[in-house]
């Protein structure tokens, strides 16, 4: 009998939850299957005021101009992008349009977690970015599983007045290699300040892109996204480069190493630093805090043996396998990548368009400000890298390359030391 | 009220948990110490004292200090410790940009909706955890311990499924379930201790009177729960208000995060950070436990602890 | 929510006699029937929502499921057991995880023992120190991490900015360089964790019977022997009872030191917690994180066991 009662009181409570469903505020793939209007949310990952103000204009604009296909825009974060992709695939509440990064969506790819977009996207979307860039977004059995959008590199500011006071002439012409990125640098220290102040607190990726230009590609992938490891010289240069800066020459500050980039950013705009090195977005974070008359521009791409290749690690646009409306979502996609949206959010964040015609028409309208023709100039060169592909990169570089770089970047394990824990981490997490 | 009738014994008076702070004198008035050794000890301790107030009470007074400085003020090379000037920039930006407003909206009605619950389930079952003497007790005893060892990664996963089953993943109706279920042995622990307080012949007589069960408890029994009603209460409201990982992993839409959870966020990309913003941030959102918590500290820390060293 | 919880614990677990006067017999005709009825309304979701996912916890430690579209779970034994037993990683979580938990537990009691102390005597501005001593208790540990990491922030933190005052290094970055992340977590733990145990301590303190404390005077006893021969054991019960709270729920910590670095640099502040949530929510690797989590209440509960026993042996002895 007791039995009968507990059973009653547990359909009641559950009738109760499931009565509670109605209290949901964040049923994203909402909507039937019916003809009406559909609405798709979309997660971006814009933080800058500029980008943001962007993004929802785009946003805005297209809601009002496709009363049937409604897009609602919701705000995630890079810093834990990963994780909540995912919790919200795995608990399927995943956005129907999904911002993220290239080296990060191919394993949510090869999970089954991302629609194909082949069918769907646009010819002139397809034309105007290059293979290479493409290729960074194309599962191994050619699935395209976003659109890329803006590209980051690597590139060194220069505080123009340091030079000046050290007697050093600004860098210029077609690339800056890392021996002479060395050689100024050490001309620029003197007196407590630094040639170079670089936030490395995440240095994998920066490591990771900017070895290519000494072939250092790491990985070699199968097709299954399985994929080999090699560390040898090529994919050690850059580090030794900069741990020799950092501790040989001491012309690059090591503790910046242990800081985010924009710890470090007052330092190169307080004089501190004369270059500093990092992602082109921070571009847009010295145009805004820069004191008054502060004289800055960019350098030459840097180049390895190889020349000034980085790799192509665009941000990237996708649609969730569980979307119920991936059509109207990849259109929605062809009208984000259209040139005059991309040159508008390039030029909020300072980033690279990886649509030709959108890069055109960002050198058109910012011919007459500092950097940005510089800029663009990093941007001519960039390839796809084998390390997006690897299905285990995330977990790699979390537990093994991070940890390990960090070590090595403040001078507690050898180069040699590196190149083990490099290599028998991605053997321990069965790479 | 009934309890003017009240004539509690006084030793069972020793178990009503609250309004006993100080029963006894403290040592330090009663006990006689060498003027001497006074004098050695003394500044000692008042250095001591000095040494616990500045480690206890400058993170506060920085945070208090750094949500009115200028950004200018943050960046400067010789900060001075105190702001220039009153400056409510950074609270106005940090609740416009942020989401400060619905953060707060989202877990104020996580936190009442599960103080409400929990209230109301854990009533009855503590006062028959206090009232009865059955195997539930020490099943209950058990539980709440157990529940303090096991770490949360081994119940979130299954807990991820079960919600996902019924629909109540990224959804606060969904967190406000799990909040009240891990607060629920805590409050019923805290509920029968002010239950079991209460005089046994104080119902007794009030059956005699020919009150019927029903009339007995609310009439005498839950006036006299008040004070351990309002104390348990509160503290649910703060364990919610101040709960992470579940939210964490729960709540994925930016609409429905919590507070705690907008704050983490907080900080960009490459960690870039407006220092002023997210201090003004941190201050505003800790104010509502901060007084919930005065109102309620008293009790916490005098009745709740009686039992055990008498025990 | 566990990390909320007030010593209540402590003094109900450790006093069950006290209770069970009241409990005996229920005058008010009640029967066992009634107190299941009553108890029902908190006993079915307690169920549902954490008995149920628990067990489920455990059993999920058995199997392969991973994060995937129409990934099929089935149990693998003991495998998830034999690949952690050569997971350097995990271990070294481990280790820190003890590190981190002994580390702030200990440190812990000895500052608010003398807190406790402290404020158990007559001196001015007490109220004003019992007043600081509370807040942390109050505040969201997301926020606690926050300030401190204000605080500690190399180039703008006021804790180098002293230290560069007084004529000291003052470039350090506490939380990002390799020899000082862990240690400045644990003081950030112990800031944090102060309220419970000194509160804890003190009510203990005030409750020593005064009338031991003046026999001992009269007896001629100076306070260190006062102290140790009079406090210090009425006090014990308290004492087990805080610290083994305490350890456990350091060892369980998360938020804390979720915000304050995430487990770097390098993994040097990487708690159990931390790695097993990483395991399930960035790799998707569900089964091996609980696991993870079955291993690590097994870790717990030894020692808990052992910490126990010792402390009943040394009270007959």
């Amino acid at each position: 009998m007791r039995k009968q009662a507990l059973l009653g009181v547990g359909a009641l409570a559950l009738a109760g939850l499931l009565g509670g469903c109605a209290f949901s505020g964040g049923g994203s793939t909402g909507g039937g299957e019916s003809e009406g209007p559909v609405t798709l949310t979309f997660q971006s990952l814009a933080y800058q005021d500029s980008t943001v103000a962007a993004t929802k204009k785009i946003v805005d604009d297209w809601n009002a101009d496709n009363p049937d296909i409604q897009v609602k825009l919701t705000q995630g974060s890079w810093d834990n992008v990963h994780d909540q992709l995912v919790t919200q695939f795995q608990g399927g509440t995943a956005p129907d349009i999904i911002h993220d990064e290239s080296s990060d969506i191919l394993g949510f790819a090869n999970q089954g977690y991302l629609a194909d977009l082949t069918p769907y996207l646009s010819d002139d979307v397809k034309k105007s970015v290059s293979d290479d860039v493409w290729s960074t977004v194309t599962t191994a059995d050619g699935k395209i599983v976003a659109a890329p959008t803006l590209l980051q590199t690597y590139v060194v500011y220069a505080n123009k007045q340091a030079f000046a006071d050290a007697g050093v002439d600004v860098p210029a012409g077609d690339e800056l290699t890392w021996d002479d990125l060395q050689k100024v640098s050490k001309e620029l220290t003197a007196d407590g300040k630094f040639g170079v102040g670089w936030g490395l607190k995440q240095p994998t990726a920066a490591i990771m892109n900017t070895a290519l230009g000494y072939d250092g590609t790491f990985f070699d992938v199968a097709d299954d996204g399985s994929a080999k490891i090699e560390v040898g010289d090529d994919e050690l240069a850059v580090p030794e480069k900069i741990h020799a800066m950092a501790y040989d020459d001491a012309s690059l500050d090591p503790v910046t190493l242990t800081q985010s980039g924009s710890d470090v950013l007052p330092g190169f705009l307080g004089g501190k630093y004369a270059m500093y090195v990092g992602g082109n977005f921070l571009a847009q974070q010295i145009t805004e805090t820069a004191p008054e008359g502060f004289d800055w521009t960019v350098l030459p791409p840097l180049a390895g043996s190889d020349g000034p290749v980085q790799a192509a690690n665009p941000q990237t646009m996708s649609v969730a396998a569980e979307s119920k409306h991936p059509e109207q979502a990849a259109e929605f996609i062809n009208y984000f990548m259209n040139a005059d949206n991309q040159a508008a959010l390039a030029q909020g964040d300072w980033l690279i368009p990886s649509s030709s015609d959108a890069r055109d028409k960002v050198a058109e309208q910012t011919a007459d400000q500092t950097g940005w023709k510089e800029l663009l100039a990093t941007g001519e060169d960039l390839k796809g890298a084998p390390f997006q592909k690897a299905t285990n990169y995330p977990q790699w570089k979390d537990q093994f390359a991070t940890p390990g770089l960090q070590q090595y970047f403040s001078d507690s394990i050898s180069l040699d030391e590196l190149k083990k824990q490099l290599t028998d981490g991605w053997s321990a997490i069965g790479g | 009220m009934s309890n003017a009738t009240v004539t509690p014994t006084p030793a069972r008076q020793e178990t009503v948990p609250p309004e006993t702070p100080r029963r006894r004198k403290s040592q330090d008035s009663g006990i006689p110490q060498s003027p001497i050794q006074r004098r050695v000890t003394r500044p000692l301790q008042y250095v001591a004292l000095a040494g616990y107030i500045v480690f206890l009470g400058f993170p506060l007074l920085f945070l208090l200090t750094t949500a009115f400085k200028t950004p200018a003020e943050l960046q400067s090379p010789n900060p001075t410790f105190l702001p220039t000037s009153l400056n409510f920039d950074n609270f106005i930006q940090a609740i416009a940009k942020a989401n400060l407003v619905q953060a707060a909206g989202n877990s104020l009605i996580v936190a009442v909706a599960t103080t409400v619950i929990v209230t109301l389930i854990s009533l009855p079952a503590a006062y028959a955890l206090a009232r009865f003497r059955t195997k539930l007790r020490s099943i209950a005893t058990g539980w709440i311990l157990l529940s303090q060892v096991f770490p949360f990664i081994l119940i979130i996963i299954p807990l991820f499924l079960v919600l996902k089953q019924i629909g109540l993943i990224n959804n606060l109706l969904g967190l406000i379930l799990v909040y009240s279920v891990w607060s629920l042995p805590f409050a019923l622990w805290m509920l029968q201790g002010y239950v079991a307080g209460i005089p046994v012949e104080l119902e007794e007589a009030g059956a005699m009177d020919g009150g019927s069960r029903i009339r007995v408890l609310v009439s005498i029994v839950l006036p006299l729960l008040a004070p351990g009603l309002v104390a348990t209460s509160l503290f649910t409201f703060i364990s919610a208000w101040n709960e992470f990982f579940f939210a964490l992993v729960l709540i994925q839409d930016p609409a429905l995060q919590t507070l705690p959870l907008t704050l983490a966020r907080f900080v960009g990309a490459e960690g870039q950070v407006q220092l002023g913003q997210l201090a003004a941030a941190s201050l505003l959102a800790t104010i509502p436990s901060l007084v919930f918590f005065a109102l309620i500290q008293r009790r916490l820390t005098s009745g709740l602890l009686s039992g055990a060293v008498k025990g | 929510m566990t990390s909320t919880v007030s010593p209540a614990t402590v003094a109900e677990a450790s006093a069950p006699q006290k209770r069970r006067r009241s409990s005996g017999g229920s005058p008010v005709n009640g029967s066992r029937r009634d107190a299941w009825l009553l108890v029902l309304p908190a006993l079915i979701p307690v169920v549902l929502f954490s008995v149920y996912p628990l067990v489920q916890g455990i059993l999920l430690g058995f199997t392969d499921a991973k994060a995937g579209l129409g990934q099929v779970v089935s149990f693998n034994g003991v495998d998830n057991y034999t690949r952690l037993a050569t997971n350097e990683l995990f271990w070294n979580s481990f280790r820190i995880g003890l590190i981190w938990a002994f580390g702030v537990t200990i440190l812990q009691f000895f500052a608010s023992l003398g807190l406790a102390l402290l404020l158990n005597l007559n001196l001015k501005m007490r109220w004003l120190a019992r007043t600081l001593a509370l807040v942390p208790w109050a505040m969201p540990p997301v926020i606690i991490a926050i300030m401190w990491r204000l605080m500690l922030n190399p180039t703008y933190g006021p804790i180098n900015g002293g230290m560069r005052a007084l004529g000291l290094p003052g470039d350090i970055n506490w939380l990002g360089d390799f020899s000082t992340a862990l240690p400045a977590v644990i003081v950030v733990g112990v800031w944090a964790g102060m309220p419970q145990t000194t509160i804890t301590l003190l009510a203990g303190l005030q409750n020593v019977p005064s009338e031991l404390h003046e026999a001992a005077a009269i007896d001629g006893a100076s306070t260190w022997q006062r102290f140790w021969h009079v406090t210090l054991p009425a006090l014990r019960p308290i004492i087990v009872a805080i610290t083994t709270l305490d350890l456990i729920w350091n060892f369980n910590s998360f938020a804390l030191v979720y915000v304050l670095t995430a487990g770097g640099p390098g993994g040097q502040t990487m708690l159990p917690m931390l790695f097993a949530y990483n395991e399930a929510f960035r790799y998707g690797n569900f089964g091996y994180a609980a696991a993870m989590g079955n291993v690590m209440v097994i870790v717990i509960a030894a020692f808990l066991f052992l910490y126990l026993r010792s402390q009943a042996r040394s009270r007959q002895s």
